[in-house]
């Protein structure tokens, strides 16, 4: 949920230049879209988003039309897609307009996104991977490395926060893997699995646990009479 | 007192010796109708009502010799009435007249132009002329605070300040909106926008706002402040001045605005940086309309971002804010456009409060039922109809979005069609409202259980199961949002749940556990220590006066005065 901070990935130059503004001229549209390729190359999902470096991008696009580059947009939609913070893809599209959402691969995204909002994971699959032609389906999230190990880490997360025990055939769509490779990743994160449920760990968020909230009273209310004591 | 000193007749002279030489300066130039050049100049000037002139003498003087309190009173107060009395149907005078008056003062003219325009603004209906013209004023105006060797000698009040920055960020959206209806433009209207793209030009409005916030070094100067650094110091020649400090910092809030009417909200929350909200001191908080604009931007930025719980809490501390000063700006001129903001906040909370059920202020509380209750029990019911009724509040509420372009010229019909910013803006923030309205709609069922079965509970609510178990996890995964817990940046926060209703899944069981408010201990504690605090220290004053005053001669009259300051005090 770092999306708003500076990831340790960014280099000293994009900082300066999204902190400054010098993020409006378009001339240096070149060097975020070369960062944005970096981005799309590293596959570790905790260090391979830049959301503010990106969004900077998307400004660029919005002031000069003649720049837009819909692949590039596309990339940043998908880098979007899958990162652990639910506002960054609508943050992005807050900056385009009607006519970039109607161009084909951008409204596929925009598809795959209510589905993958919407939990329904099993439809998310079938539409990325489950169309005739494969080769323009795979297109929209081309080019990006660790997409589907990103998409399955945000899931298992969702997954993880609202079960308790969940039974292994279901995981099993929704992460689009094989028995096999389920039972592997159950080993991997040593989650007990018995007569085909899987418990999992108590994270706090699948506890529900019953609770009453307790006024915290802060420092500043107990100036006053913290004052009057020093006084006798 | 002041009590319309404006109506002095002395200062009357003075305008009519300065008409004439004006005139003279023009038979000076020797053009053919000498004649009726002076009878126009003398006409114009003499069509001003004395009062008017007697007033925009004073405004002229106080503003020569800086005196800042009666400019504020000039511009809140008199500048208001006489636009009441003289001016409500049509434009104040022609600044060319008003030339004459003040002995052609550039500085003058420049200001009173922006009055004049931003009247017209309000009241009329600028024509293209009056626009372009207005543009090049404000061009002059920041031209001549930003280029000048040194800073400039001259003091405004910081509500006027705040008017100038805000009243040019409002011509320009209104600029941009009239631009992109294409349809609605005469051809003459498109040449003239064709051949003056640099005019209204998004970059050049960001420039003078980033140029004031630059030269001012507000943004060092608020860090200093916060990290208890030397203000002054960080201030620079131009930063320690009123005036370069004060547009600095309105342009603050003014770029905040700007990042907002172009859908850039992160942006806008990063603007705010070091810019301390709650702070009660904060100099936001000097000029009323700047303290709501602040908040209800920030406000609105967080609802897109689809922080629910931000958005709540800068609404509520706004409105609960507006409403109990409000007997205190009654008469300001400004009310009116704070209680608008004020009802399209409550639209917007009503909105977010709906999505996101939280307890808000009593007060707040029972004025959103009063006025939105029946909204808020169908947008809380969900479907369609929730949605339709999120669109009414939005689009009565959301602040006017703008194209940073123009429009295609070459190919009007296209342009003329093109969805409006707004509508693309509802567009996407509904792609996320309609999978938030999951959270009160589920709600209102699993608080009624503490164990339940999938299948029953998919039955309650007319679905399938497996679609109800999607359903739960949207519901869990919107529950859990990011939340600004203090500090510079209003980007950042912890994630947190916001909701008070929990629950589990042990495969198709759910288990279902609520959070209960405990009672107010502490609070009770504190406020009724201080009542007694208050009240010994008043008793331990009285008797020091009555010790310090025994053997003096004493009159009825100080004991009562010592008495009353004890109370006071």
């Amino acid at each position: 949920m770092a999306s708003f901070t500076r990831p340790s990935t960014r280099p000293d130059d994009i900082h300066t230049l999204l902190t400054g503004v010098e993020r409006y001229n378009p001339q240096k549209a070149s060097v975020l879209e070369d960062y944005l390729a970096r981005q799309c190359a590293n596959p570790d999902p905790s260090t391979n988003h830049d959301l503010m470096a990106n969004l900077a991008l998307l400004k660029m696009y919005q002031f000069n039309p003649d720049l837009v580059d819909l692949d590039v947009i596309r990339r940043i939609l998908a880098k979007a897609l899958i990162s652990q913070s639910q506002s960054d893809f609508n943050l992005c599209l807050y900056l385009l307009s009607d006519e970039i959402c109607s161009d084909a691969s951008i409204s596929k995204l925009l598809i795959l996104r209510d589905y993958l909002e919407g939990a329904q994971f099993g439809k998310f699959w079938s539409e990325m991977y489950g169309g005739d032609d494969d080769d323009e389906d795979m297109s929209v999230v081309d080019g990006i490395a660790g997409f589907d190990n990103g998409l399955r880490k945000l899931i298992i997360g969702e997954i993880t926060s609202t079960y308790q025990t969940v039974p292994a055939k279901a995981v099993e769509t929704m992460v689009n893997l094989d028995e096999e490779a389920v039972l592997r990743l159950c080993k991997e994160q040593e989650w007990p699995v018995d007569n085909g449920i899987i418990s999992l760990p108590l994270k706090g968020e699948n506890e529900a646990r019953a609770t009453v909230i307790k006024e915290s009273v802060k420092f500043e209310q107990l100036t006053k009479i913290l004052s009057a004591a020093n006084d006798i | 007192m002041y009590q319309d000193n404006y109506e002095d007749l002395e200062f009357g002279g003075d305008v009519e010796l300065v008409a004439n030489s004006y005139a003279n300066a023009n038979i000076a130039d020797g053009e053919l109708d000498e004649e009726e050049l002076i009878m126009q100049a003398q006409a114009g000037v003499q069509s001003i009502p004395e009062q008017v002139r007697n007033f925009l003498g004073h405004l002229h003087r106080n503003l020569v010799n800086c005196n800042v309190n009666d400019l504020a009173y000039n511009y809140e107060n008199q500048f208001v009435r006489l636009t009441e009395k003289f001016y409500a149907k049509g434009p104040w005078p022609e600044p060319q007249y008003v030339a004459a008056l003040v002995g052609d003062d550039g500085l003058f003219l420049t200001l009173y132009r922006e009055l004049y325009y931003r009247h017209i603004y309000s009241r009329l209906h600028p024509s293209m002329e009056t626009r372009f013209r207005s543009f090049e004023n404000y061009c002059d105006l920041f031209n001549y605070i930003l280029n000048s060797d040194g800073p400039i000698e001259l003091e405004l009040p910081n509500q006027w300040l705040w008017d100038i920055v805000d009243e040019f960020i409002y011509q320009f959206q209104s600029f941009c909106t009239h631009r992109s209806r294409v349809g609605k433009r005469t051809p003459e209207d498109i040449e003239l926008l064709k051949d003056n793209s640099q005019v209204w030009n998004t970059y050049s409005v960001l420039n003078v706002l980033y140029s004031l916030i630059q030269k001012s070094n507000i943004s060092k100067q608020l860090e200093a402040g916060q990290q208890g650094g030397d203000v002054i110091e960080a201030a620079g020649e131009f930063g320690v001045r009123p005036l370069y400090k004060m547009l600095g910092y309105f342009s603050i809030v003014g770029l905040v605005r700007v990042h907002c009417m172009l859908g850039d909200y992160t942006l806008a929350l990063q603007t705010m940086e070091n810019i301390e909200l709650g702070n009660s001191r904060a100099l936001f908080t000097r000029v009323t309309a700047c303290h709501v604009t602040v908040y209800y931007y920030v406000g609105f930025s967080y609802l897109m971002m689809g922080r629910y719980a931000d958005a709540i809490q800068s609404f509520a501390h706004i409105l609960t804010f507006v409403s109990r000063t409000k007997q205190y700006h009654q008469r300001s001129y400004q009310f009116d456009a704070v209680n608008k903001k004020a009802e399209q906040m409550y639209a917007l909370l009503a909105i977010a409060v709906s999505l996101s059920p939280v307890r808000v202020d009593e007060n707040i509380h029972s004025y959103l039922r009063e006025k939105y209750g029946d909204q808020q029990h169908k947008m809380q019911r969900g479907g369609d109809e929730a949605v339709d009724i999120i669109s009414e509040l939005y689009l009565f509420a959301c602040p006017k979005f703008i194209m940073p372009n123009p429009p295609n010229y070459a190919d009007l019909e296209a342009a003329s069609k093109a969805v409006e910013p707004q509508s693309f803006q509802l567009k996407i923030f509904l792609r996320e409202a309609r999978l938030q309205l999951v959270v009160p709609t589920l709600r209102s069922f699993l608080r009624l259980y503490t164990t339940m079965d999938l299948d029953r509970l998919s039955s309650f609510l007319d679905m399938k199961p497996a679609e109800l178990r999607n359903q739960l996890m949207v519901y869990k995964q919107r529950c859990r949002q990011l939340k600004w817990i203090g500090g510079p940046s209003l980007l950042s926060g912890e994630v947190t749940s916001t909701t008070d209703l929990d629950f589990a899944l042990q495969e198709d069981m759910i288990f279902i556990a609520e959070s209960r408010v405990g009672r107010r201990y502490a609070d009770w504690f504190i406020r009724n220590t201080n009542k007694v605090q208050d009240l010994i220290n008043n008793q331990e004053n009285r008797q020091k006066i009555t010790i310090a005053n025994a053997g003096k001669p004493k009159s009825e009259e100080t004991i009562a005065a010592a008495a009353a300051a004890a109370v006071e005090a």
